[in-house]
């Protein structure tokens, strides 16, 4: 058992405390990677035998494996692998006498963990997949973290406005340009329930998936001329997920709700990842005609606000009722603010129209949508991220980065014959900060070091979840038709062909490794020059010189003699130098490479050496 | 793991037909591991754990040649072993020939514990392998088997084979009463009998300037008298005659000859010449290694 046995499973127990750190403790399974950790740490504490030792680095690994399903993102992925790296050297010094030393433990494992690489990818790209034995797992991990809440009442939204955590990222892998700063507008939550103080969303906070019944089926992939769009968003507590409103769902999670909502089924605690296609079609959503809910206000609460909308009802059609309301928000001077103090209890919207007139989005969007329904108008608040900054990484596909700062509320109207349109009442008040950062977009995008950093590193986040975590089932499917076609009843055969020849491209190459360190490079020069002679039949005699040789040599092939001197020579100098040097070991390779070169062509020594010594 | 057909022979080659290989438990527990974290990977659709999983799977049949390839073209052959004592640990020498680089390898003799993992470098090799022989004489020391876990434990590669060549094993050493036959004979002619000479009380021989550490009785009145100076005598003990050693009668004969082992090894220790006179086979006084050997060889073959 090596000494560095020991202190390599302990860096590698730490780099799995450290994957632990980000767990959200709601999820079982989360639960359980904590027990095992802390149940691993205690066996190697106490671990004295080789067998004992050696289930600890089993255990560290199964432990990788149950913190890998947990954290699927590239920094945790690669903690992991450092975990898992320092588990087998961990492993490898338990059987290695006490010899090897650090570094020759972990090129060791790094070799054989090279060499096992390419059957485990054949493996993982090959073999079908299966779907999950049951739906246990799923829909669990409540609790709102950051960002929209299903709930919107003006002023609940302030506090996201100053922070600039990330919270979400959308990239469009097959290229194109990213939608123009006054079109990014990404819906969210759909607010239809109005109670006089706050919009409520109808949708379920987590759709909860009901046991037995069979996952749906996956839709079809993406027409080649469709486009794509990828999102990336962080931990939310929501089911439902940011989008631009059009498109149609690739992966099998997403749920398009009727009212423009998308839910994702997938645990809102940890960070989700799902494409739709990118088509400027008309969705349904957008035609689905209003209930009875897209009206209701409660009456009385607000008089001047339903005294100014009773006015509106009396025109003829809702489109002017709109140009209206457009005209007399224009008229009044709104000023945009991130402070704008507590609405009374009583009348808070007549409060905010005709008295501070001073608010962010939600007052905007909530009095807005008051007075359309108080006009007669199906409207409605839907909440959701507006702009962020498009941001192209060094070799990478772009992407536009939302932080929580670009969380935004805006209206929706029905009219008749067009659908729900978008109406932003905030982009009417003094001090927008979406035209502000319009005009700022070009100063903006400098940013320092640090935040350079950070978009690289996110366009490396968005091409691993692109390629990695987007790696499922009908990829699978995708790369085996392209591989075989229609031989698809061959890939059992392909699959052990391929297993079997990165095997044996694997011993290969381990063996080509361990030989290369092996022995006096100068002394395997000289042999491979010795064994090319033997092969002619010249070996040197018992007691002979290597000079004595060489002259023999020289003897029988006249030709020879100046290449063989030089080697001679050199090897002579090299072998009894005080320090030989590399140099000086190169210059024997090139002159052996010479020497045998020149005796396998036998008439032509001169011309080789010369291409040599150019 | 402990069966199979042992090797015969003088020399023995390890290939496919005499080494055998097998998981170990830890190999079966890292193919339960491997199980397990397939069905997490399955079913939370995770692409990291179903890739360690298949990880862990292709390890293990890398390994499997690995470990193979650890003992494979090994040869085997047997050292000259040098002589030992019945009833503590002898090494045995074992002569090994690895064709290229041979990891964790152990070796084991008769029922001993496993010896410590071993990184052979390519090239040969002359180990020495411990055995407890349980009697005097010319003992075989059982099977040795070789075996190897290297590099991740997962299976357990082994061959056994019969060393031919027997080693010579003198009686254990055991403290007890030794008869003393009074050898006639003084100092064997021809060694440098003052060696073996120590200070003593018997012999006057020297004198030597008065040390105060010199005992009063010591120092020479006489010439101290004459006013010669203070000067001590120095004395030589008389060098005993070397006795001949035989077996304590009334004690059985394996017993007495431990004992005789021990006394004989504890005399050369301490350099005093002795002979030896066993069941009418004599060996005449002497001292050294070479003598040493050859009364301790006659303990050995005695009948």
């Amino acid at each position: 058992m090596s000494r560095a046995a020991a202190p390599l499973q302990w860096l590698s127990m730490g780099l799995l405390a450290l994957g632990l750190l980000g767990l959200s403790p709601a999820l079982s399974l989360s639960l359980l990677a904590f027990g095992l950790a802390v149940l691993t740490a205690l066996k190697l504490r106490e671990a004295r035998s080789l067998e004992e030792r050696r289930v600890v680095a089993l255990l560290q690994l199964v432990c990788a494996g149950l913190l890998a399903a947990l954290r699927p993102e590239l920094a945790p992925s690669l903690l992991q692998g450092l975990a898992i790296l320092m588990a087998l050297a961990g492993l490898l010094a338990l059987e290695l006498g006490a010899g090897p030393d650090w570094k020759a433990l972990l090129r060791r494992s790094l070799q054989v963990l090279l060499a096992a690489l390419p059957i485990a990818l054949v493996l993982f790209l090959l073999l079908p997949r299966l779907m999950p034995f049951t739906t246990f797992g799923a829909g669990q991990g409540m609790g709102a973290m950051t960002g929209l809440s299903d709930s919107m009442e003006p002023g609940s939204i302030a506090r996201l406005a100053v922070s600039r955590q990330a919270a979400a990222r959308v990239a469009f892998p097959l290229g194109g340009e990213p939608p123009p700063q006054e079109q990014r507008y990404w819906r969210v939550l759909v607010h239809e329930r109005f109670d006089g103080r706050s919009w409520r969303s109808a949708a379920p906070t987590f759709p909860r998936p009901v046991v037995g019944q069979p996952a749906p089926p996956p839709p079809p992939p993406a027409a080649p001329g469709e486009g794509i769009q990828l999102w990336l968003i962080e931990p939310s507590g929501l089911a439902a997920v940011p989008w631009s409103g059009s498109g149609r769902p690739l992966s099998a999670d997403l749920r398009l709700q009727r009212s423009g909502e998308l839910l994702n089924r997938a645990p809102g605690s940890q960070r989700r990842v799902y494409a739709l296609t990118r088509t400027a079609d008309q969705p349904g959503w957008r035609t689905a005609p209003p209930g009875p809910v897209d009206l209701l206000l409660p009456l009385g609460e607000n008089p001047r606000l339903e005294a100014l909308a009773a006015g509106w009802r009396r025109l003829g059609s809702d489109r002017e009722r709109l140009d209206a309301a457009a005209g007399w928000f224009r008229g009044q001077p709104f000023r945009y603010t991130l402070e704008p103090g507590a609405l009374p209890r009583e009348a808070p919207l007549d409060h905010f129209l005709f008295e501070s007139r001073l608010g962010f989005c939600g007052h905007y969007a909530s009095a807005f949508t008051s007075l359309m329904r108080a006009a007669g108008v199906p409207a409605r608040v839907v909440s959701g991220y507006r702009g962020g900054q498009w941001v192209q990484p060094v070799g990478g596909t772009g992407y536009v980065d939302l932080r929580q700062a670009d969380a935004h509320a805006w209206s929706e109207v029905w009219l008749a014959g067009e659908g729900w349109r978008r109406v932003d009442p905030t982009a009417w008040a003094a001090g927008d900060p979406l035209a502000r950062s319009g005009a700022a977009a070009g100063s903006r995008a400098g940013g320092g070091p640090l935040d350079w950093i950070q978009q690289q590193w996110w366009g490396l986040d968005i091409a691993w979840a692109r390629w990695w975590l987007g790696y499922d089932g009908e990829q699978q499917q995708a790369l085996v038709a392209r591989l075989l076609g229609e031989q698809r009843h061959l890939l059992g055969v392909v699959v052990l062909l391929a297993v079997a020849v990165s095997l044996a491209a694997g011993l290969g190459g381990l063996g080509w490794l361990g030989r290369r360190h092996r022995g006096d490079p100068l002394r395997l020069e000289l042999e491979r020059t010795l064994r090319a002679f033997a092969r002619q039949g010249m070996a040197p005699a018992a007691g002979e010189t290597l000079g004595g040789f060489a002259r023999r040599l020289a003897q029988r092939w006249p030709s020879l003699a100046d290449p063989l001197e030089a080697f001679v020579a050199n090897y002579q100098q090299q072998r009894f130098a005080a320090a030989p040097s590399r140099a000086g070991r190169r210059t024997a390779y090139r002159l052996g490479r010479v020497l045998r070169r020149s005796l396998r062509t036998g008439n032509r020594p001169a011309e080789a050496v010369q291409r040599d010594h150019p | 793991m402990d069966f199979g057909r042992p090797q015969q022979g003088e020399r023995v080659r390890l290939r496919m037909r005499n080494l055998y290989i097998l998981p170990t438990r830890f190999g079966w527990l890292w193919l339960a591991g491997t199980v397990l974290l397939q069905v997490v990977g399955v079913q939370m659709q995770s692409n990291g754990t179903l890739l360690l999983s298949f990880l862990m799977l292709s390890l293990f049949l890398l390994t499997l040649h690995l470990t193979h390839f650890n003992l494979q073209g090994v040869e085997l052959a047997c050292g000259v072993p040098a002589p030992g004592f019945a009833g503590e640990p002898v090494p045995y020498p074992v002569w090994l020939r690895c064709p290229g680089r041979s990891e964790g390898v152990r070796l084991r003799l008769g029922r001993e514990a496993p010896g410590p993992a071993l990184s052979l470098a390519a090239g040969e090799h002359e180990l020495a392998v411990a055995w407890t022989p349980p009697g005097r004489g010319w003992q075989r020391p059982g099977l040795l088997r070789i075996q190897t876990t290297a590099p991740l434990g997962l299976f357990c590669c082994w061959s056994r084979w019969q060393p031919q060549t027997a080693q010579l094993i003198f009686p254990a050493r055991r403290a007890g009463p030794v008869r003393l036959l009074a050898a006639g004979s003084a100092p064997v002619d021809g060694e440098p009998a003052l060696a073996s000479r120590q200070d003593g009380s018997d012999d006057w021989r020297d004198l030597a300037p008065h040390r105060p550490q010199d005992s009063p009785s010591r120092l020479a009145w006489k010439l101290l008298a004459q006013g010669r100076g203070e000067y001590a005598k120095r004395f030589l003990d008389r060098p005993e005659a070397a006795p001949l050693l035989s077996p304590e009668p009334g004690v059985p004969l394996e017993t007495a000859l431990e004992h005789l082992s021990e006394r004989i090894w504890s005399w050369h220790g301490r350099g005093l010449s002795y002979g030896l006179e066993l069941n009418g086979q004599s060996v005449a006084p002497g001292r050294g290694v070479l003598h040493r050997d050859q009364c301790l060889t006659a303990l050995a073959c005695c009948r």
